[in-house]
């Protein structure tokens, strides 16, 4: 009996059956469930967007920059137009003395070749 | 500018379910009801057949898909599929509900007969609402295990392995359980032959 192809046949039908009206949810119940998923839902905090720059502030970094570069076009200019006023003060403050500034300067070993 | 962190799938439709899973832990509101809409219907389905109770069966619905939301941060893509993962939730809660009901001895079992009346004709003579209802009311005096695997084999359509999976047992033991939930099944119908208007063949 547990062969019997009729058997099967009308168990075959009433699953077909079955799956054609298979239980569906309510409409109230899907929508429970949708407030269950957006309540259960991970939040994330939106990054707050960085604080505009000040005027205020921008200029101090204008003439902070702008001092730096002042002090350094300063420093070449000195070292290059007067390059015995830095031998002096280097010599006030050098153990040894047997080498110039100026010879690191830029020309100086075509002037020790002439010599 | 709006700066979040959630990131958006582009075809929810065709989505797999993971995908979809991870989007809504990440903050995709979006992706997770389409993952409820795909999701939800079948489960109900399911828990409808082996508790036999709308009400009930809502209940662990609700309860699985609460489950599925908690755990969706921690969520592993390849490492099991959202759906069995799901059903098997589902099964484990459906178990729990029908052990508590016999427990509480609000079900007892028919004692199951031989068939001895002709399905075949019965059945063709049978609407669909009315095919649906003799299942059902077979379905409800299987034992727990068959009842499920016998459900998701033949009204959920998933293969053996899945079952396997989702059961937690082996291949063989959802093979014997729904060779024996068939034949229960028989036995049940035949056994109800008066009620659904059977002849003996």
């Amino acid at each position: 009996m547990d062969n019997d192809p009729r058997q099967d046949q009308a168990l075959a039908a009433l699953f077909s059956a079955a799956k054609d009206n298979a239980p569906t949810p309510t409409p109230d119940f899907m929508e429970r469930l949708a407030c269950d998923a957006d309540a259960a839902l991970p939040k994330y905090e939106t990054s707050a967007p960085a604080p505009a720059p000040s005027i205020l502030s921008s200029l101090k970094g204008l003439f902070a920059a702008s001092g730096l570069t002042v002090a350094a076009a300063l420093g070449v200019w000195i070292g290059l137009v007067m390059p015995e006023t830095l031998n002096t003060l280097v010599d006030g403050f050098a153990v040894d003395d047997t080498v110039s500034l100026s010879a690191f300067l830029p020309g100086a070993d075509l002037a020790a070749l002439s010599e | 500018m709006d700066q979040t962190n959630v990131t958006r799938i582009d075809d929810e439709d065709t989505a797999p379910d993971a995908a979809l899973l991870v989007a809504y832990a990440n903050g995709d509101g979006a992706a997770g009801r389409t993952l409820l809409n795909r999701l939800s219907p079948k489960l109900f389905g399911y828990a409808t057949r082996v508790l036999g109770d709308r009400a009930e069966a809502e209940d662990v619905v609700q309860e699985t898909m609460l489950k599925l939301w908690k755990i969706a941060p921690d969520w592993r893509q390849g490492e099991a599929q959202v759906s069995t993962w799901a059903y098997r939730v589902m099964v484990n809660m459906c178990t729990d509900k029908l052990r508590k009901r016999q427990s509480q001895g609000q079900v007892a079992l028919d004692a199951v007969a031989e068939p001895e009346a002709d399905l075949k004709s019965a059945v063709d003579q049978m609407t669909d609402v009315a095919r649906v209802d003799a299942l059902q009311g077979a379905l409800n005096t299987l034992p727990d295990r068959q009842k499920q695997a016998v459900v998701l084999r033949h009204l959920e359509g998933m293969n053996n392995p899945e079952i396997a999976q989702i059961m937690d047992i082996g291949v063989e033991a959802v093979e014997s359980l729904t060779a024996r939930g068939k034949r229960a099944l028989k036995a049940a119908l035949a056994g109800r032959k008066e009620e659904l208007g059977f002849e003996d063949g």
